[in-house]
């Protein structure tokens, strides 16, 4: 069964007086459990197909179904509650909370969910446990080396059982030991907890961690070279 | 509790901005809370430093026949009654002054004569305020009570200085009495006050009861009474309506015995309005058998109706004698009154006899009457009569701003009183200027700090921009998560409403640090009438509650409508471009 499906998916950015193309008309449709690689050169459009795909960037024209519903209609609460509850993110960046440590990073999303702070509690507590942060959780990411950053960020990205989690380059400000690891870390989490992954990277050293990979060129999906 | 616990955090991130920021605004609420402190000082000095020794909270004024200068009541007895059940009531002072002239050591000056009771007894906080606003330099509150000093008054220095005459010195005063007729005295400076206050320095403490008699008041008579009571600003205009509801007259009447050619009759003796629309009704109502209106209406004629004449053996022309017992006085009080005409008709009753209400008043004032005797049925005024009887005394409307008040006195001023006058009012209505001095005061120290805030929102602008600038990809991450825009505009409304919670908190303790440094400096402003303005010498604040929560929330509400704007701008970001967001 599909989770996301696209078709004919275009996205365009306004660039002073000219637009600029960033994808021309993608049809994607990746299934549930998957653990997916959309490869390609810098530029050509990966970043944005997630951004689309996660809902935190409109497409121009064409269709995206996320979980069964199509996102283009959703008003901006609504595409933020999807967001929330159906969709993970592992930004490049890590893009963690400076003023919170590593178990409230972790809690951030189900205090958000406004579930009870047992419960939330809880689950954060595992999910510490499983990206083997215990000994850190009460640290704020500045005291922490980018790997163990990009654990809290997986983390965070599942801790509210998502169907989808999508991750942007998330070995690209890593060491390749590091990065490896991180790979490892997702792929276990997607057997565990069996969430969708979906990455982006042009590291030909990730792609033998995927089972699928969607290569993309100037906006377009070109083939998929066959899985490691 | 995520967003607060978010915002706090945030707050302090920034240190150093934060602290710079929120020391202009503790700045700015520190000079709003002394500035307000400060008008509301004044106001209170005005109202219950001043006022409340002028006028007392609340004042039952009496002119006899509109007199400004015969502040008289003749029956003393009956005001108290009005007063007797009202616990709101702490203090009930007959306040009594003259104006005199003074002739000192080779100097002579213009002096205010006070009456002080100083023998009633006084509570200690009332004892300490006296000390307060008056200082004694020499002698001492008890010197005025010593019979064996000749009229022994307390006087301001700044008097004494100017007559001549240290204590222990004899001063003659001249002065008018209540009736008009001038008078001298001996008074013995038996002790010097000190007083900041300009307009107290005139002034000079006489014991009450040898002010009265110097005045002519005898003792069953009472000057204009000031009551000091409880919580006077919600008391006050309450109490003051339920006391003039009190004090509705009925009409004057006097009891007597008339005689004569052919014998003695009871009879009542009823004073008309003698004004000219009165006088015309009257006229029209009457039906004379004798006399005529002319010599009726004069000032001490009289109209008796037919039976009674015929009874008494007079006609127009004639004189009868009218006998009654006085309230206050063992003897009966005689007068000998002409009879202007014979009423054939339309009389008020058989044994009533209509006097002038000029001459009616001077009998009943100058000797009141007893109640009616036993068996003898009160008279009650009433149908076209009720309008026209003298009421035994004028009641004034009740008034509840200065300038309805002066209106008042305006009008009393330009009529010709015959009866006693009798005002009810506040110390708020006498001066509600005060307050209005108070509000203005307020505004103008609200919009000099208007002003300074003003500058400092413009820093709490600027300081969000920035911040949110820095902040924009943490925005994006938090939106990118599942932060709805309206937590994310939260968010930073809490930042700043933390942040101008704080500042205003420690802006108030600033304020009171600095209203406690200022009032301990002294001064001692010679002739200057900023000088009313101080207590003990210093500068008096008086904080409120009311005071200070207004304008810390006047600051959160300006901060945070501020804050708004920048805040919606920041969580109505795409969250894509605030990821892609460098700087």
């Amino acid at each position: 069964m599909n989770i996301i499906e696209i078709r004919e998916l275009k996205k365009e950015y306004p660039l002073g007086n000219t637009i600029v193309p960033a994808l021309r008309g993608v049809d994607l449709e990746v299934e549930e459990g998957e653990f997916m690689s959309i490869i390609g050169p810098s530029g050509s459009g990966k970043t944005t197909l997630l951004n689309v795909i996660g809902c935190i960037d409109f497409a121009t024209a064409g269709s995206v179904t996320v979980g069964g519903r199509e996102i283009t209609t959703l008003s901006d609460t609504q595409v933020t509650d999807l967001r929330l509850n159906k969709i993970g993110f592992i930004f490049q960046n890590f893009n963690l909370i400076p003023v919170l440590d590593v178990f409230e990073n972790i809690e951030f999303p189900l205090l958000l969910m406004k579930k009870s702070g047992a419960e939330a509690r809880k689950r954060a507590e595992k999910l510490v446990e499983e990206v083997g942060l215990k000994e850190f959780a009460a640290h704020r990411p500045a005291e922490l080396s980018g790997g163990q950053r990009q654990r809290v960020a997986i983390a965070r990205a599942l801790v509210t059982n998502p169907e989808i989690v999508l991750a942007d380059e998330p070995t690209a400000n890593l060491d390749s030991v590091t990065g490896a690891a991180i790979l490892e870390l997702m792929r276990r989490m997607n057997e565990l907890e069996k969430t969708t992954f979906v990455f982006s990277t042009h590291d030909a050293n990730v792609l033998k961690y995927a089972r699928r990979i969607v290569k993309i060129k100037d906006g377009l999906i070109e083939k998929e070279p066959a899985a490691a | 509790m995520l967003l607060i616990r978010l915002s706090l955090r945030n707050l302090l991130r920034q240190k150093r901005r934060n602290i710079l920021l929120g020391s202009a605004m503790a700045i700015g609420v520190a000079i709003l809370v002394v500035a307000n402190s400060f008008s509301h000082g004044i106001s209170d000095i005005m109202f219950n430093k001043i006022m409340r020794y002028v006028t007392g909270h609340v004042a039952i004024r009496f002119n006899e026949r509109g007199g400004i200068m015969r502040e008289i009541f003749r029956d003393r007895a009956r005001v108290l009654e009005t007063i007797k059940d009202e616990p709101v009531i702490e203090e009930a002072d007959e306040s009594i002054g003259m104006f005199a002239r003074a002739i000192g050591n080779g100097r002579s000056d213009n002096i205010i004569l006070i009456g002080v009771n100083t023998r009633k007894g006084i509570s200690e906080k009332a004892m300490k305020e006296v000390r307060e606003a008056f200082r004694l330099v020499e002698g001492s509150w008890k010197d005025v009570e010593n019979a064996s000093i000749e009229n022994p008054v307390i006087i301001s220095a700044e008097k004494a200085r100017y007559l001549n005459v240290k204590r222990n010195d004899v001063v003659r005063v001249r002065f008018r009495n209540m009736f008009g007729q001038d008078q001298a005295a001996r008074l013995t400076i038996a002790g010097i006050m000190k007083n900041d206050n300009i307009f107290m320095q005139p002034v000079v403490f006489l014991e009450l009861a040898r002010e009265k008699e110097l005045l002519g008041y005898r003792p069953y008579e009472t000057g204009s009474l000031s009551l000091k009571i409880k919580d006077p600003q919600k008391n006050a205009f309450a109490l003051a309506g339920r006391i003039h509801e009190r004090l509705k007259p009925g009409a004057a009447v006097i009891y007597a015995s008339v005689s004569g050619r052919s014998g003695s009759v009871p009879a009542v003796l009823l004073g008309y309005k003698s004004d000219d629309g009165s006088k015309k009704k009257i006229a029209g109502m009457l039906k004379l058998a004798g006399g005529s209106f002319e010599k009726a209406f004069k000032k001490d004629g009289v109209f008796v109706p037919a039976g009674l004449a015929r009874k008494l053996g007079v006609s127009a022309g004639d004189t009868i004698k009218l006998s009654y017992d006085r309230k206050f006085e063992k003897t009966p009080k005689e007068a000998l009154l002409p009879v202007g005409a014979v009423c054939g008709s339309g009389c008020p009753g058989e044994n009533i006899i209509l006097m002038n209400d000029s001459g009616f008043y001077d009998l009943y004032y100058e000797n009141m009457p007893a109640a009616p005797g036993p068996g003898v049925k009160p008279y009650a005024a009433g149908g076209a009569w009720g309008g026209l009887a003298a009421p035994e005394w004028i009641l004034l409307k009740r008034t509840f701003n200065t300038e309805e008040y002066r209106k008042k006195y305006q009008d009393i001023a330009r009529n010709k009183w015959k009866g006693t006058t009798i005002d009810v009012s506040t110390m708020y209505e006498t001066a509600s200027d005060i307050l209005k001095l108070e509000s203005v005061l307020n505004i103008i120290t609200l919009s000099a700090v208007l002003v300074l805030f003003f500058i400092i929102l413009l820093g709490v602008v600027n300081t969000l921009r920035m911040t949110i600038r820095e902040r924009t990809r943490e925005i994006g991450a938090v939106r990118a998560i599942g932060m709805q825009r309206a937590e994310v505009r939260n968010m930073f409304i809490l930042e700043t409403f933390f942040l101008t919670v704080f500042s205003s908190a420690a802006g108030i303790i600033m304020g009171f640090a600095v209203m406690r440094g200022l009032s301990l400096i002294t001064f001692h402003p010679q002739d200057n009438p900023l000088g009313m303005l101080l207590v003990n010498s210093r500068l008096y604040f008086l904080p409120t509650f009311t005071g200070i929560a207004g304008s810390v929330l006047l600051i959160i509400a300006i901060a945070v409508v501020t804050a708004w704007f920048p805040a919606r701008r920041g969580a109505n970001l795409p969250p894509a471009q605030a990821l892609r967001h460098f700087g």
